[in-house]
């Protein structure tokens, strides 16, 4: 999973459009991460197709999303990886 | 003094990184980017010398649902200028980030997927012409022996060239991010 793939399920664990994705990465990083327009268009398209996240509605040009459950079981996987990866670091120093 | 000029520029299909910063230098010489049209005419108007980003995005699906694909970048500070021959142009001052120089991809993987849009769109019309037309017009017109078959053959062999250094030209730097994206995978 790239690192937007992963902040995009991260935030659409609640409902919330593509600029919404992105300030909230940017609060979450301390303003590291700031996810493209390019990237962030054609992450969304892809994670839709994929059954990861699902479109709720549209308010002024905007998509709304969701994650699935599908969605959700990727994340958590992910998770469970990223925490390994952490203890590991942290067992190794 | 006049306030518009007019050039004539052609940019080769992947050589959409050139034309992004030939239309970046005119800005900061004090010309800003008007419009694109009919054969590679690009109209601009002079303007305070500024630095400003210029970036392409090819994505035909994006056109059907346009008023959101443009939305998100306008969100994000972008200008959507127009769209020419499936490409969306876009830009956004340098004085507008913060700090860091922004572009329209942020990962590679997602730099990959415009190359990999890119070659769908529009490098397998050419190399369908290049081995359904070019090369058996060549094998055919050299077998006959008159002028007229002869001076085609010299243009079917100069359109094989032509092709040539394009599928190369768009090879090289697929290539070069296909590897880099591959190499930072797990």
């Amino acid at each position: 999973m790239t690192e937007t793939g992963f902040y995009i399920l991260l935030c659409l664990r609640e409902e919330a459009h593509g600029y919404s994705i992105v300030k909230k990465t940017e609060q979450l990083t301390q303003g590291e991460i700031k996810i493209s327009p390019g990237t962030l268009y054609g992450s969304l398209s892809k994670m839709e197709k994929d059954g990861l996240i699902q479109f709720i509605r549209e308010e002024e040009n905007r998509k709304i999303y969701c994650i699935t459950k599908l969605g959700t079981q990727v994340l958590d996987l992910e998770m469970k990886r990223i925490e390994r990866l952490y203890r590991s670091m942290q067992e190794a120093k | 003094m006049k306030d518009t000029k007019t050039e004539i520029r052609f940019f080769s299909i992947p050589e959409w990184k050139k034309e992004e910063s030939y239309l970046r230098e005119q800005h900061k010489n004090g010309w800003e980017f008007i419009s694109l049209s009919g054969l590679c005419v690009y109209r601009f108007k002079r303007c305070e010398p500024k630095d400003v980003v210029y970036q392409l995005d090819y994505n035909p699906d994006s056109l059907a649902k346009k008023n959101e694909y443009v939305q998100m970048f306008r969100d994000c500070g972008w200008e959507y200028l127009q769209n020419y021959a499936g490409y969306s142009y876009f830009r956004k001052a340098v004085s507008e980030m913060d700090g860091s120089e922004e572009e329209i991809f942020c990962e590679d993987a997602s730099r990959l997927d415009m190359m990999k849009r890119v070659f769908s769109g529009r490098m397998i019309p050419l190399l369908v012409t290049f081995f359904l037309v070019i090369i058996p017009q060549i094998i055919m017109q050299g077998r006959i022996d008159d002028p007229a078959s002869q001076s085609l053959m010299v243009f079917f062999c100069i359109m094989f060239v032509i092709y040539l250094g394009l599928f190369i030209a768009f090879a090289v730097p697929f290539w070069k991010y296909y590897r880099s994206v591959h190499n930072n995978r797990r």
